[in-house]
């Protein structure tokens, strides 16, 4: 027991040594005319002194920085110490964690799916009254966002107990605007002109596709992605919907034909850089270097907006790289549908800091300052769109912000043994060359399993 | 005679031949790592590793000096300089466009869009005319293939060893490993020599329990010893995970000790009892220093176990800064995404240093302690 306090009072002195090292803070307060420090300024009635806040998510490396760096400001304001910690099996951890009763206050979930797991066997707590009401009003498309973050509990119960920080877009094509230049393509801005655009570079004599689906243990995700922008491309967004609640069936024509229309790209050996056959086993992370090679061994790579972190070293985005919106088909009136995903941020160890910190979340200054770094987009219509740190993020801030239909990822919303399983196997099935309708049956047969 | 003589010599040969394979074929994917390990990060992705010791041709992108660079002779706008920088390298063909990267040879002069035109020569030196001002602020692209020896670097390592954090994260992996290697060692000696030496009713059931639990996976029991330490209020920490080790390894090591000790001579320990000695004094005196080749070898066994382990020590200690264990930390290092393979590769020789000290350094008793329990009496 002596030996107990001892380490108690050694980890007590090392995090009163990191609370005083993190003072120093990215963007000094009051400075640069693009954040809304009103906002920062009004934290700081804020008292939590004393108080601990453990986060728990899902980033690591260079995102845990980034994170971090935000969160000195709510540290710096209110007096609270905020723990982070990362790791890459957070699925499974924060499920150990809530049933051993040792949760962290506050985990950021990278699937609404297994939040709402654990809001259903009560593990979570319903965020403040009016966060709804909040979320609604100054999130864009923000009836959604609260749909997504609300979940029944034990008793059936409704309540709203994510709240959404962080968001991606899912649905851009990333190309090189120099080799666009020197073979003299333009932008689609159709799907038909897209088609029309990869016929063109194979009349060439190039490859318009790379295309990979390898990413360990969750390979082919990448597809269900090429999918779920099909089906909001085919369909209208209540299909969408139905589709997700298995309400439309996975061996639904109307599925099948969007699988089918992602397999018109990656099963075409013209289209794919290396043969359709190589799809499968390409790693994901490393398809996009195919647009940097030389002779290019692809034109574009349809790839949510994180992706720029696998370009090469040294790949300016916006200059060497650039993106543009996966189109829509002309020829059918479904607008332009936005597939995308987020992280939520939920109470599953409720304090008064962890309320607090989901309230500074809501802050424009939060968003702001990761704005400021790299690799965030919020649909927060309250924060000054300048704060992005380059024109490219702010372009994809405007696809989230002006999107006629935004859809959240299917394969999170699906059940686990779907959305993160038979999903992917099945289009790693259907790349390697079984029929969408065999692949579709195969799928529902496992979700008619789990009902 | 000759002809069992000659079947003897076949068969040694058979052997022989079949143990270098087997020692090749399981060699062979740890020397692959080691050579990624110490290869430029660049080549690492780019080629497998037993391409690693010749020369490649590889078509490169580079760009020409900015348009601020430029200087101008006459009419003409000239900008010149060396693809390589400050490198050196040799060039066997160039072009301008990504459609026709390899098109020239070096030394030839060529025409690009706009009346402009280009000469890179086969040292990587190049001049760029044109009639009219450049404009590119980033430099036109120029696309040349060049032969590459290969670059075998330690940068790897240096990023590894001396990234923030890894000392302290050694430290925590030590003070998890050491007393979880200790404690079940000694818990586990003094119930091998009672279950071997000491009568007692349901002696014989006890042991097959602890046979028993030899099978019960430890993944199964991590919610319930969790929920457990934060009801007892251990919560996480050093304390649990030194516990939970302890529990994990201990029915091994007392099936391994048990074995052992039970093949000691009966006669030792039966003149001891004769000369007044109590079981803990036969304990001290005469089990522990007998016993210690097979003490040594399941601690080597308990050590690396502990060491390399990743899923407990992220369950009972927490991935915050101060509690980070090693493995935990070289996890993290790889990112949210993963796909550093040169972190990879260098951080598994890194990590494997310690386990191969301690193994050198006890493995002359690991042979005797696990032969232990076969040969009786002996």
């Amino acid at each position: 027991m002596k030996l107990t306090a001892y380490l108690t009072a050694a980890t007590i002195a090392l995090t009163a040594n990191v609370a005083i090292a993190e003072t120093d803070l990215k963007f000094t307060p009051g400075e640069d005319a693009r954040f809304n420090w009103a906002s920062y300024e009004a934290l700081k009635s804020v008292d939590l002194k004393g108080e601990t806040i453990s986060v728990f998510g899902p980033w690591l490396g260079a995102d845990k920085a980034l994170l971090e760096n935000v969160v000195a400001y709510f540290e710096k304001a209110t007096g609270a110490v905020v723990k982070y910690s990362g790791s890459d099996s957070f699925e499974a951890q924060i499920v150990i964690d809530t049933e051993a009763g040792s949760a962290p206050n506050v985990a950021v979930f990278p699937q609404p799916g297994l939040a709402a797991d654990l809001a259903k066997k009560g593990k979570l707590t319903p965020l403040a009254a009016g966060t709804a009401d909040w979320v609604r009003e100054n999130y864009a498309a923000g009836q959604s966002w609260v749909d997504l973050g609300t979940y029944k509990n034990a008793e059936g119960k409704e309540d709203l107990y994510g709240f959404f920080y962080k968001a991606d877009v899912k649905s851009l094509v990333w190309y090189s605007p120099e080799n666009f230049e020197d073979a003299g393509y333009e932008i689609p801005k159709s799907m038909e002109e897209l088609i029309t655009l990869s016929d063109k570079i194979v009349a060439d004599g190039g490859t318009p596709w790379c295309i990979g689906l390898g990413s360990g243990g969750a390979t082919g995700w990448v597809a269900t992605d090429w999918v779920e922008d099909m089906m909001l491309r085919t369909q209208s967004p209540d299909v969408y919907d139905k589709w997700v609640k298995n309400q439309v069936k996975f061996d639904d024509p109307k599925v099948l034909a969007a699988i089918d229309a992602y397999g018109d790209f990656a099963r075409n050996d013209k289209y794919v850089s290396g043969g359709a056959g190589t799809v499968a086993t390409t790693d994901f992370r490393d398809s996009p270097k195919g647009l940097f090679s030389s002779p290019p061994k692809c034109y574009m790579h349809r790839q949510a907006s994180f992706i720029p972190a696998f370009f090469p070293e040294g790949t300016v985005v916006g200059e060497d790289a650039d993106f543009f919106y996966f189109p829509a088909y002309a020829a059918k009136d479904l607008g332009k549908p936005v597939l995308g995903g987020g992280t939520l941020f939920a109470i599953t160890n409720e304090s008064k800091g962890a309320h607090a910190f989901v309230e500074f979340l809501k802050t424009p200054i939060a968003h702001e300052l990761w704005m400021a770094q790299e690799g965030f987009l919020t649909p927060h219509k309250g924060v000054n769109q300048d704060a992005y740190a380059s024109e490219s993020l702010k372009g994809m801030g405007e696809i989230l912000l002006n999107a006629t239909t935004f859809r959240f990822d299917a394969s999170d919303l699906m059940p686990g043994a779907i959305g993160a399983g038979a999903f992917w196997t099945g289009m790693v099935d259907y790349s390697g060359g079984k029929s969408a309708k065999e692949v579709g049956a195969q799928i529902q047969k496992t979700w008619d399993t789990i009902k | 005679m000759d002809s069992i003589v000659g079947k003897n010599s076949a068969l040694t040969w058979a052997v022989n031949i079949s143990v270098v394979v087997l020692v090749l074929l399981w060699t062979i994917p740890t020397f692959g790592l080691l050579v990624s390990s110490v290869r430029d990060k660049d080549q690492l992705v780019s080629s497998g590793w037993w391409t690693s010791f010749s020369s490649v041709e590889r078509n490169l992108i580079k760009r020409s000096a900015p348009a601020s660079e430029q200087s101008q002779t006459d009419d003409i706008y000239l900008l010149k300089g060396n693809v390589f920088g400050e490198e050196v390298g040799v060039i066997t063909a160039f072009g301008w466009n990504s459609k026709a990267p390899t098109a020239f040879t070096p030394g030839d002069t060529v025409q690009m869009r706009k009346g402009k035109e280009l000469q890179i020569n086969a040292d990587g030196s190049y001049l760029l005319t044109s009639p009219i001002p450049f404009t590119s602020k980033k430099g036109s692209r120029l696309f040349v293939t060049s032969v590459e020896a290969p670059i075998f670097t330690l940068d790897n390592y240096s990023e590894v060893l001396f990234a923030e954090g890894i000392g302290k994260s050694f430290l925590n992996t030590m003070t998890v490993t050491i007393p979880a290697t200790i404690i079940p060692i000694l818990i586990a000696a003094f119930a091998a020599y009672a279950l071997a030496w000491m009568e007692f009713p349901g002696r014989a059931i006890m042991l097959a329990m602890v046979v028993g639990l030899l099978v019960v996976p430890l993944q199964m029991s991590l919610i319930p010893l969790l929920r457990l330490y934060t009801d007892v209020g251990i919560g996480k920490g050093y304390l649990g995970i030194w516990l939970a080790h302890t529990g994990f390894g201990l029915p091994l090591a007392i099936y391994l000790l048990r074995n052992y000790i039970a093949g000691l001579p009966r006669e030792v320990i039966e003149s001891a009892r004769v000369d007044g000695a109590n079981d803990f004094v036969i304990f001290v005196k005469i089990i522990l220093p007998l016993s210690f080749p097979a003490l040594a070898s399941f601690a080597i066994f308990q050590f690396l176990w502990v060491w390399n382990d990743l899923l407990i020590a992220t369950v009972f200690l927490g991935n915050n800064e101060e509690e980070l264990v090693m493995t935990g930390r070289l996890r993290e290092m790889l990112g949210s995404r993963g796909g550093n393979w040169e972190i990879l590769t260098a951080s598994a020789f890194v990590s494997i240093f310690v386990p191969l000290m301690v193994f050198f350094s006890l493995q002359k008793y690991l042979v005797r302690g696990l032969l232990s329990g076969s040969v009786k009496g002996g």
